[in-house]
């Protein structure tokens, strides 16, 4: 063996032994609110990462939506050096975790990678439904949980009942709880102690065949395909040859680093390490959150467990405004895509909307988002359907299709199943009453319920996804005054008593209001529905008849009269701008509707369905 | 009338030149003179023209300030054909004002020997002497603002009036020898009745009046009507639902059944819609509205006028504090102006042409690029427009929806 390779061993062994016992790799879980980012800031400022001069508040969270939602939606990874008390210098990897129920597949990916978790609990709200269900995932992973009481500054903070909360909601010991006030800045040194004397550093042998966690990844137009990785096992370096185990795929290994928070460069990742790779990996969508990386050449036995291919769960159709932005909307679907693999899209066409496409997301606030990013960042006016659920479909020659477009589900069909959530809710007992009966409202299954500390309660329902997609969250806090919080885990498919709903105007069916509801529902919801479209459609010269149909039969009728009166009476004295005006405004707002045969349809009509209880 | 100083006939009918863009139409003059008078003694409730509350010194002011405008734009007209003072209510001035103005306007325009000078008048504000001031001075068109013989009607719109004054006023007329007059009527009143309009119709026919005016009242956004029935006053607490239902603008259908009444009991007596809501009998259709609608030039002058001049459309200042000051400091007081761009002239052009009922010309429509026949075929086929020999109407079906019908056609047009 030449010498120089028999140092690099060496150095290697020396590496193993000094470092592993020096690295902590921990996140911060919190729910929404609850001042993780602020906290992550001071952080990164206490350890010196960033001047206070380079730090634009709450660095981490790097999209302005992010930040203006005060949530962070992808991970991301910081590498801290802190020297302790004891004297000794540590490295410390902070993971971020996004925020949002919508992410929580993301989030235990992000825990999956650490030893630890801060547990940020703020003093004056206490335990909330994120909390519980990121405390969860976290002692699912075997982590270390700190609990931290925030936002002890402010004057109805309780850190006493917050710490009892958390005994009694999570069971964890909370006797030596860190106060702290990320605001303020107190209470951080004791955080950084505790990472180091409390979560114990990463296990791992570098000797193993490569073992690496993908937690995240993003497409950078310079460097291709980005992915953050947490090393388990074995080394990875410029020119190793990877594998990603749920695909086979293989790429070479151009260079890998760690954000400090600035890209560094670096020699090698190896066990322990959280850090960067890139590979001239092409497409995002190659690169799946939870998928092990190996060595081809010596692969390992076992992926990392806990790899799932996630699946969006809520579409819609989202179709541009004006026709000639079709082309726009593609092209802005395909870059928001290269960032995001957990959204997908493929072209859709309506025969009341035009050409467009179905898109899927995760969840409600991350089709907010994509909805929100592509009005804002790709200036495109955009009409979207009504949120759907992805409905299990069993066709009478037993195939099962999947459906994610009311307008496409079969006539005939053996069974029909939609997906359930569990949701656990916390509020204030004195609001109990009327969300119980919205969630029996919302056809939900009570689980649980449950005092936590004298008045509050936590309730678990069993409800359909459908029930929940549009406007259960803000029935929920305007029942509790905003008190209530909670989160939802998919749990599977059930079989239900659903139909098809189609709506006609003028006897042709409109394909895009067509709907999916439970049966004991449909009557009730083709009133509404019809009733609502009557209030939305403008008079037009003729009338317009509005009808519910299930299959053949019609279930309710609504029409809007024919316009009969529509003329300036009074046009002299000279200001025929003014009357010019008049006209030009009411045709504006003409050029606002979709023409659907003679109808003109104004965009709310498209989402009426969601206005109905 | 010895201001009329050309002799020739200059009744010919007005030259489709005057409709066309471009350069063909600045070396036309206008022909057609308005003057605002912003004065009134109180605001009617509907109303959302621009006036002030009355008051005397200010009137001279006033006066003299718009004898001022008029001079200097005396050297932009062609002979007039159509003086029209409106308001507010011209009939408010004192007889000195009337003076000045009349001879401002024979000492720097010509008019044509049948010229029509109308004078706007509301019934409480005239007398008999006033009246023969007005006829000796020149004014052979009088403009009575009636709106109703129901004197809760009136009531109910803020007037200051009721239907007696309006007759007594219509008497007047009738005593100076003033041929040609003018009233104007007001269907769709909050509480009015198909019977109560039915009646105001009929009674104001047997006045025998040359030119009847009979407009949908319509809710303008910020007048005190609009108000009351938008935000019922807060005292009406208990009683707010009797209120609503006895002041209740009448049902669309009641209002449709008005209009067709009014077309109907009108044609029976003699007078032929030529506008919307316009009807004369033969030979007294108002020229000087009928300019409007063939998109002829005209000057405004006072406070808050309206001019449409060699292809601009401005508008004064409409404060009189800052009108009289600017004819002080000899400024012209147009307060912004506009040319109109060749969409828009087209799209005028329908609208305002469409208004009449004789509609517009083919001819006129081709010769500005317009094919309006091929335009209007499903909407002709739907019964909502005629076209016959050179011209495109709008039916009686069509013409109470004519905006969404104008809209219609600017969409075929392109426009």
């Amino acid at each position: 063996m030449p010498v120089h390779k028999r140092v690099y061993i060496i150095y290697d062994r020396i590496k193993v032994l000094f470092t592993m016992k020096n690295i902590r790799n921990f996140s911060i879980i919190a729910h929404i609110d609850h001042g993780k980012s602020t906290l992550a800031d001071r952080l990164l400022e206490y350890t010196g990462a960033l001047s206070e001069r380079e730090m634009t508040a709450q660095v981490l969270d790097s999209m302005d939506l992010e930040r203006e939602r005060g949530i962070t939606i992808k991970a991301h990874a910081v590498r801290l050096k802190y020297t302790a008390e004891n004297g000794k210098t540590y490295i410390l990897n902070l993971i971020d975790t996004p925020g949002h129920v919508d992410f929580s597949y993301e989030v235990s990916r992000s825990l999956a990678s650490c030893e630890g978790a801060l547990l940020v609990v703020d003093a004056s709200q206490g335990v909330e439904a994120q909390t519980l269900a990121n405390a969860y995932h976290a002692l699912e992973h075997n982590l270390e949980i700190v609990p931290v009481i925030n936002k002890i500054d402010l004057p109805s903070a309780d850190p006493e009942a917050t710490k009892n909360q958390i005994e009694d909601t999570i069971g964890i010991d909370c006797s030596d709880a860190i106060l702290t006030s990320a605001k303020e800045g107190t209470g951080t040194l004791e955080i950084l102690e505790a990472i180091v004397n409390r979560i114990p550093p990463p296990g791992g042998n570098d000797a193993k065949p490569l073992k690496a966690l993908l937690f995240d990844s993003w497409f950078d137009n310079f460097q291709g395909v980005i992915v953050l990785v947490r090393v388990f096992d074995g080394k990875i370096g410029a020119g190793t040859r990877i594998q990603l185990m749920s695909s086979g795929k293989c790429f070479e290994v151009s260079q890998v680093g760690i954000f400090s928070p600035k890209m560094e460069s670096m020699h090698e990742l190896s066990s322990g390490d959280v850090g960067y790779v890139i590979a001239g990996i092409k497409q995002v969508t190659d690169t799946k959150i939870g998928d092990t990386i190996t060595n081809a050449d010596n692969p390992a036995q076992e992926p990392c467990p806990g790899y799932k291919d996630i699946k969006p769960l809520v579409f819609c159709g989202l179709y541009p405004t004006q026709s000639h932005q079709y082309e726009n909307l593609r092209d802005a679907l395909n870059k928001l895509r290269l960032n995001d693999s957990s959204f997908i899209y493929e072209p859709e066409t309506s025969l009341a909307l035009g050409f467009g496409f179905r898109c899927g997301f995760l969840g409600l606030l991350h089709m907010e988002i994509i909805k929100e990013r592509l009005e804002r960042e790709f200036d495109l006016s955009l009409l979207s359907t009504a949120p759907t659920v992805v409905y299990r479909v069993t066709q009478t020659n037993q195939d099962i299709s999947y459906i994610e477009n009311p307008a496409l589900l079969p006539e005939r069909y053996e069974k029909i199943e939609e997906p359930f959530v569990l949701v656990t809710i916390f509020v204030p007992s004195d609001f109990v009453g009327p969300i119980l009966d919205l969630c029996q409202e919302k056809r939900g299954i009570q689980k649980s319920f449950a005092y936590i500390g004298k008045d509050r309660l936590k309730i678990e329902y069993e409800l359909p996804l459908n029930e929940i997609l549009w406007d259960f969250y803000d029935r929920l806090k305007s029942l509790s005054r905003g008190y209530a919080s909670m989160d939802y885990d998919f749990i599977g498919y059930r079989e239900s008593h659903l139909i098809k709903l189609h709506i006609l105007l003028n006897g042709e069916v409109v394909d895009a209001l067509s709907l999916i509801v439970h049966a004991d529902k449909a009557y009730y919801k083709g009133r509404e529905l019809t009733e609502k479209l009557r209030e939305l459609i403008p008079r037009q010269m003729f009338e317009v008849v509005i009808q519910a149909a299930m299959g053949n039969k019609i279930i309710a009728r609504e029409s809007v009269r024919a316009l009969r009166k529509d003329v300036i009476a009074k046009c002299y004295g000279g200001d025929i701008t003014r009357k010019r005006k008049l006209l030009e405004k009411q045709r504006e707002g003409k050029k606002r509707m979709k023409q659907f045969g003679k109808v003109e349809l104004p965009q709310e009509a498209f989402l009426a369905v969601l206005k109905v209880k | 009338m010895k201001t009329k100083r050309i002799a020739e006939d200059t009744n010919q009918t007005h030259t489709l030149a005057s409709l066309k863009p471009g350069i063909s139409e600045k070396s036309l003059q206008p022909s057609s003179l308005y003057i605002h008078i912003p004065f009134c003694l109180r605001k009617c409730a509907y109303c959302d023209f621009f006036s002030v509350p009355y008051d005397e010194s200010f009137a001279y002011a006033y006066t003299n300030a718009l004898c001022k405008e008029l001079y200097l734009k005396r050297a932009s007209a062609d002979r007039l054909k159509t003086v029209y003072l409106g308001g507010g209510t011209p009939s408010l001035l004192p007889d000195s004002c009337f003076n000045r103005i009349f001879s401002c306007l024979k000492n720097n325009f010509h008019f044509t020997r049948d010229a029509e000078i109308s004078v706007e008048a509301n019934p409480g504000t005239l007398t008999q002497s006033k009246v023969e001031l007005l006829v000796s001075l020149g004014v052979n068109r009088m403009s009575l603002g009636i709106q109703s013989l129901s004197d809760s009607e009136l009531k109910i719109l803020g007037r200051i009036h009721t239907a007696d004054d309006a007759i007594r006023s219509l008497d007047m007329m009738r005593i100076s020898g003033l041929r040609n007059v003018s009233i104007d009527l007001m269907y769709g009143i909050p509480g009015q009745s198909l019977d109560s309009w039915h009646e105001t119709i009929v009674r104001s026919v047997e006045y025998l009046p040359k030119h009847i005016s009979a407009y949908e009242l319509t809710l303008e956004e910020g007048t005190r009507l609009y108000n009351e029935i938008k935000n019922p006053p807060s005292f009406l607490k208990g009683g707010k639902e009797r209120f609503l239902d006895e002041f209740k603008i009448p049902h669309e259908d009641i209002i449709l059944d008005m209009y067709d009444q009014t077309i109907d009991h009108l044609q029976r007596s003699g007078y032929t819609q030529y506008e919307i809501s316009n009807f004369a009998q033969s030979g007294f259709r108002c020229l000087h509205n009928l300019n409007y609608w063939e998109r002829g030039e005209y000057i405004g002058a006072g406070a808050g006028a309206h001019s449409f001049l060699q292809g601009k459309r401005s508008v004064n200042v409409k404060d009189i504090h800052d009108y009289i000051e600017r004819l002080n400091s000899n400024q012209q007081p147009e307060r912004e102006s506009t040319m109109i761009p060749p969409a828009e002239i087209l799209k005028e052009f329908l609208f305002l042409g469409l208004r009449v009922t004789e509609g517009i010309c083919i001819t006129d429509a081709k010769n500005l690029g317009l094919d309006i026949v091929s335009a209007v075929g499903e909407l002709v086929q739907a019964g909502y427009l005629a076209v016959d020999n050179d011209s495109v109407r709008f039916t009686r079906k069509g013409i109470v929806l004519s905006n969404s019908i104008y809209i219609r056609i600017f969409e075929k047009l392109g426009l």
